[in-house]
């Protein structure tokens, strides 16, 4: 062999317009080794993973910088069909089967066995017979060596989930002359004796000499069945250790890894706050597509910021919307002591809540609208305020009267409180969804990924603003954040949410390991749900 | 990729500037070109060749009438000699023709060796017959014109004053005397001259309009004795079958009741018996004549027959007379052979020449293209030729170079203009500026186009109107709009079922067909609430279906008055309902009063600007609020507690209500209530209006409304004038408005990015 490594990625720089995702990072994997990728959220894997592929959004977007070696030689790889040929193999996220088809044609999809005849001998290749005996064959041999032992004539229909994923894996071994695999996050939808089953596959094929890039975020599973961890954050790489010289801890603080530009800072609240609870949620399950809540337990007390953390998809966001009634939940909800009844926005407003959407532009504003026609709307609607007269028609000049007032309290930059929203900027609009929701003049409010997709000093401002309302104004205000950072700079407690539960709740100050480990959904000793 | 951006960008920047600038000059060139044309048509060179090509065009409008003289004649004499045959009767009439046909050519085709050149030998003796002829004729016509005009405006201020026709038709049965002084209490309004010229005219006018209200009166019994032998048997079939004796007396029996009048019983039982056979082979004729009768009756277009001539236009007259003999004079010279034709055909001929010689307007292009049109073009040649035609074509080339220049500035401000207007309502605004600019060319009245414009806007404005809450609701172009439509035509023909006129039918058909489309809106909400998403598919289907569905319902339902029934079969409903007997053009005529010519249709407008005003009012409520952000954010008005099911309800009931009243201030002007498949292109000319006026499928104000309604009536008013005075054929109007309609319409659907609400 050449060389050392299988696969060498080095020095890959990766920008989309101005902004780098990618920043000099080095991957080296030897045959035969199971390599875990971890990282947060947006810390650069995907991309990653796109540049090893060759996708057409990396080529589209002016390629990268850097190079790859495979086998020690340099290769360009200028799309997924070339990484194929070159012995490159996914395991989808997504499982890319054809329902109607059997598991054996889904297997040999598009490498079919074929007989010739003399019709085909004439008219090509495309008309030759399947030889269904040596392809049933070799699909069974794939699916034993993952372990399945089920017919490989039935069809895909119907299958749990779990088989999919095994089949999708028989796909990627049954190729011939495969080198690397990657699996991107194989387990996220498996029970655990199946993730189990899976980590077992894993290591088989590893031991048969094919190299295996594992993308998780759970980092027992990264412990149980990794050779050597790759750690990136922030699209730079961090540091790459084989499993025996580490730990569970010591990867769950280096994967979050406190940043030492802290977004703003905010005075620690001296004594714990130990108020009466606000609200209570016991048992909260919420349907919310790519947010499910599954059996959430928490309780928010009166004054207090609460922050919800967790990754993405894990279910941090089904909670407010669930209890704002925008999708369907089932569960108990008290505020302030008075059962909350749920799937009800009207009810939830009128008992004092309040929602900042994470959805700005789509669920947060009227975009065509003006700013001061957003700001009263929910008040409008909800209260019946800024109407007059007879018939009840809106109040220009009181409207305009209050939305010159918050123009001026939040600092939205603005020609005139006539501007249509959409022209604002984006911090400017977190800013107007913000004083839609103190309009209402909430006893509790939620604020859902308010910092999203603005820049840092509109991020100050709203965090400021909130710091501001709980700490002076004494409103119960629960974050839901995908920035860890800011949640640890303004919450007086932290909830992380790992697959639709509370994993743990944490103060700010705790450990990285802490927030790291819970976020992977590593069950802590004591770390029970209040 | 933000590099390959930029770089697409910039060329199509610099391409719409360069092409504007190409434009410019373009249209610098025309304009110039025109302006020499203008030029041309002034100097003395031109009215030389256009006096030349005139005398050519006189000379060969006689040779050519010389020539079809002869073919006549030929003609003529073939079927003479045909006749005399023995066998005439045994050929068939397409072998006559043919022969004859052959025979008339050939003689032509003899003739035309000897006199289809004739030259302007010594032209100087004709051309001052020519110039003589013109000078009479212009005075003659410009008196004929005058006085013709004045006893018009004489004739229709007469129609328009006299309150009630009867009156003046009984006295002038009566008493010659008792018509004059009721003719005097206005007659000082009129200039004492042409009254006393009038005078005999108006007599005979008089006397004219009691025997129309006569045969009015006859219709009307005619009318009635319809109604009584639909109501008495309901099926004509069965009446056929009774025996001859025992439905004739049962007819007489039934007349006897209704005719009052002895002089009319004869007329109407044998208008009876017309009717029984008609029904026996199947027509019906007794709505053809009922239709004819309600035309006539209301029918005040200014008849000549009446009109006398003052001694001065008789003078003329003479002059042109004795001018035209000098001219035939010098033709006769020229070519001797005309001397040879008969009275009859001399007239026939006097009439082309005298066409040819003055044709009623001193316009250079008219008098160009007329004589060009008579081969007067022979005459010139070579650059005289060309520089005349340039001077023919100035006012084309004119419009042309304006048009360009209009194109060119729009290019050149495209990103200014579009930012502020939008890219379709720019393009439309400058139509209609161009519109108005050809019109004033093509000598089209602009206050006439702008009366029209204001009452179509009046027609179809609450019909646009109808269109917001649908689009402020959140379920786009409400296509199925025809549900209300059918809703407000069945409270108009409720209101005929009852006999209601006047304000009182008026607010009654609105009522009725307001209620009607309460519970339809409603259910109709429930569907589209159900299809969110592809509310423009399933309205444009619902809306169509709904028709057909009516078109069985308007034959089922149990009207019974003979007025709006088919009268042969009993039952079902007419197509077309007059509204003239009741309440047409009400509301257009309340305080409606002229304006530089333009007559405002006072009272339909203020309608329409009162519900412009309730709807204003409605979006500011609450409510309306609320239903505005249901349609441009629906997720948005969910997390405010809103029912957005609710909202879309409410939009889409008020949008089914105000085209039910829409429609019947739409008939109401139209003067006619139409059913059956009548309301199915509806949907489509609101939508475009209101597309057309800025508003989006998302977002819809009362500003969009009034400035698309007169928008788009003003381009389909101006342009259909316009299209028909430039092209020849009448169907140009009609396919330009289908195509400007869908159009707009297919724009407005590329920018909704199709069904992508949940």
């Amino acid at each position: 062999m050449a060389s050392e490594y299988i696969l060498e990625m080095n020095g890959i720089t990766k920008e989309y317009g101005s902004n780098a995702v990618l920043k000099d990072v080095t991957l080296r994997i030897r045959p035969g080794e199971i390599h875990a990728l971890l990282g947060e959220n947006g810390a650069g894997k995907s991309t990653l993973m796109n540049v090893l592929f060759g996708m057409p959004v990396i080529h589209s977007t002016g390629g990268f910088r850097g190079e790859v070696l495979l086998e020690g030689a340099p290769v360009k790889i200028m799309s997924p069909m070339d990484a194929m040929a070159k012995g490159i193999g996914m395991v989808h996220q997504e499982f890319m089967l054809i329902p109607g088809f059997s598991i054996t044609d889904n297997i040999k999809l598009n490498r079919e066995i074929s007989r010739p005849w003399p019709i085909s001998r004439i008219l090509g290749k495309d008309l030759e017979f399947l030889n269904r005996p040596a392809m049933a064959g070799d699909a069974r041999n794939a699916l034993d060596a993952v372990g399945m032992n089920i017919d490989e004539y039935a069809l895909v229909n119907g299958l749990p989930v779990g088989h999919m994923q095994f089949i999708e894996i028989a796909r990627e071994i049954d190729k011939t002359g495969m080198k690397l695999l990657v699996f991107d996050e194989p387990t996220a939808v498996l029970t655990e004796s199946e993730a189990a089953q899976l980590l077992g596959v894993m290591k088989e094929i590893a031991a048969k000499g094919i190299a295996i890039i594992f993308i998780t975020h759970r980092l027992d599973e990264v412990m149980e069945a990794a050779d050597t961890v790759t750690i990136l954050r922030d699209g730079r790489l961090v540091q790459t250790l084989s499993k025996a010289e580490t730990s569970a801890e010591q990867l769950a603080a280096l994967m979050i890894g406190r940043g030492e530009d802290s977004i703003i800072h905010v005075e620690q609240r001296g004594e714990e706050i130990s108020g009466n609870v606000a609200m209570s949620i016991r048992n909260l399950w919420v349907d919310m597509p790519g947010e499910v809540c599954r059996g959430i337990n928490l309780d928010v007390r009166k004054g207090e910021i609460l922050g919800i953390g967790g990754l993405a998809g894990q279910g941090k966001i089904g909670i407010p919307n669930g209890i704002m009634g925008l999708y369907e939940a089932v569960g108990s909800v008290s505020l302030f002591g008075q059962d909350l009844p749920l799937n009800s926005t009207t009810a939830a407003l009128k008992a004092g809540l309040a929602f900042v959407s994470e959805d700005r532009r789509g669920v947060g504003l009227l975009l065509d609208q003006s700013i001061e026609d957003n700001i009263v709307f929910s008040a409008m609607q909800v209260h019946g305020e800024y109407l007059s007269g007879p018939l009840r028609l809106k109040n220009v000049r009181k409207i305009r009267e209050q939305a010159r007032e918050m123009i001026e309290q939040l600092d939205i930059r603005c020609t005139s409180s006539l501007q249509a929203v959409g022209t604002l900027s984006g911090g400017n609009q977190q800013k107007v969804c913000v004083a839609r929701a103190l309009m209402l003049k909430p006893k509790f409010l939620f604020v859902s990924e308010p910092t999203r997709g603005i820049d840092i000093g509109a991020k100050q401002l709203v965090l400021q603003t909130l710091v501001r309302l709980g700490r002076e104004q004494g409103m119960t205000i629960v974050m839901v954040s995908s920035e860890l950072q800011e949640l640890r700079s303004i919450c007086d407690r932290i909830a992380i949410i790992a697959e639709g539960k509370v994993a743990a709740i944490l103060k700010p100050q705790d450990s990285d390991t802490a927030f790291g480990l819970a976020m992977s959904g590593a069950k802590m000793k004591g770390g029970e749900a209040v | 990729m933000s590099q390959v951006l930029k770089k697409d960008a910039k060329p199509k920047g610099r391409g719409r500037k360069i092409l504007s600038v190409i434009l410019f000059v373009l249209s610098g060139i025309l304009l110039v070109a025109a302006v020499c044309g203008y030029y041309l048509q002034g100097t003395e060179q031109t009215r030389a060749s256009l006096s030349a090509m005139r005398t050519q065009a006189v000379l060969h409008t006689a040779s050519d009438g010389l020539l079809d003289a002869i073919a006549s004649q030929a003609r003529s004499e073939k079927l003479k000699e045909l006749r005399a045959r023995k066998d005439f009767r045994t050929l068939g009439l397409d072998e006559v023709n043919n022969t004859c046909d052959s025979a008339a050519a050939e003689a032509r085709a003899a003739a035309e060796a000897l006199y289809s050149n004739p030259r302007v030998a010594d032209s100087a003796g004709l051309e001052t017959a020519v110039v003589g002829l013109e000078n009479a004729l212009s005075e003659y016509g410009t008196l004929r014109n005058a006085e013709r005009e004045a006893y018009s405006g004489i004739y229709v201020s007469l129609v328009e004053n006299v309150p009630d026709w009867t009156d003046l038709a009984d006295a002038a049965g009566e008493d010659d005397s008792a018509l004059f002084a009721s003719l005097s209490a206005w007659s000082e309004e009129l200039s004492s001259e042409a009254y006393a010229h009038l005078q005999p005219g108006i007599v005979r006018l008089a006397r004219d309009m009691a025997d129309k209200e006569r045969a009015r009166e006859d219709e009307e019994l005619l009318t009635q004795l319809t109604s009584a032998m639909t109501g008495a048997v309901s099926d004509w079939s069965e009446y056929a079958g009774v025996e001859d004796e025992a439905l004739w007396a049962g007819l007489s029996e039934q007349v006897d009741g209704l005719a009052e009048n002895e002089r009319f019983r004869d007329r109407l039982l044998q208008a009876a018996k017309e009717r029984i056979s008609a029904a026996e082979s199947g027509e019906t004729v007794a709505e053809a004549v009922a239709d004819e009768g309600a035309a006539t009756v209301y029918d005040t277009v200014t008849d000549y027959s009446y009109f006398t001539a003052t001694e001065a236009l008789n003078t003329a007259s003479a002059a042109s007379e004795a001018a035209f003999e000098g001219l035939w004079s010098e033709l006769t010279e020229i070519i001797p052979d005309l001397s040879e034709l008969d009275n009859k055909m001399r007239n026939s001929i006097r009439t082309t020449l005298e066409n040819t010689v003055w044709a009623g307007s001193n316009d250079f292009t008219a008098r160009y293209n007329a004589y060009a049109a008579r081969q007067g073009g022979t005459a010139l040649s070579g650059s005289t030729a060309l520089a005349m035609q340039l001077a023919a074509s100035a006012q084309n080339i004119l419009i042309a170079g304006i048009a360009l220049l209009l194109l060119a500035a729009l290019l050149m401000f495209w990103t200014r203009l579009t930012g502020s207007f939008g890219v379709p309502r720019t393009i439309i605004t400058l139509f209609f500026i161009y519109l108005c600019l050809a019109a004033v060319f093509y000598h089209i009245s602009v206050p006439m186009m702008l009366s029209n414009v204001l009452i179509r806007m009046g027609m179809y404005g609450i019909l646009v109107l109808a269109m917001m809450p649908g689009i402020q609701c959140g379920i786009g172009l409400n296509m199925g709009m025809t549900i209300g439509c059918i809703a407000g035509l069945l409270g108009i023909v409720l209101s005929l079922q009852f006999d209601m006129a006047g304000w009182g039918g008026l607010l009654f058909a609105c009522a009725s067909g307001a209620v009607v489309a309460l519970p339809l809106g409603w259910a109709y909400s429930k569907l589209l609430n159900r299809m969110k998403g592809s509310e423009m598919t399933i309205s444009t289907y619902v809306g169509f279906s709904f028709v057909a569905l009516m078109c069985i319902g308007w034959m089922m339902l149990p009207f019974n008055n003979p007025k709006i029934i088919w009268l042969l079969s009993g039952h079902g409903l007419r197509v077309t309902h007059s509204l003239l007997g009741s309440y047409a053009h009400l509301l257009d005529n309340f305080l409606s009063f002229d304006i530089l010519g333009v007559e405002v249709p006072t009272g339909l407008l203020l309608f329409l600007l009162l519900g412009c005003l309730l709807m204003w009012l409605f979006s500011r409520s609450r409510t309306g609020i609320a239903m505005t952000a249901v349609g441009s954010n629906p997720r948005f008005a969910e997390a405010s507690g809103i029912s957005v099911n609710r909202m879309r309800t409410i939009g889409t009931v008020l949008s089914t209500v105000i085209a039910a009243v829409g429609i019947v201030i739409y008939s109401q002007a139209f003067g006619y209530a139409q059913l059956y498949t009548a309301p199915r292109q509806l949907g489509f000319i609101a939508s475009s209006a209101i597309l057309i006026g800025g508003a989006t499928v998302r977002k819809a104000k009362v500003s969009h409304v009034l400035f698309g309604v007169f928008l788009f009536e003003g381009v389909l008013v101006l342009g259909q004038q316009i299209a028909n005075s430039a092209v020849a054929g009448g169907g140009l109007s009609e396919v330009m408005r289908i195509m400007i309609s869908n159009g707009i319409i297919l724009y407005a659907l590329t920018q909704t990015g199709g069904g992508s609400r949940d």
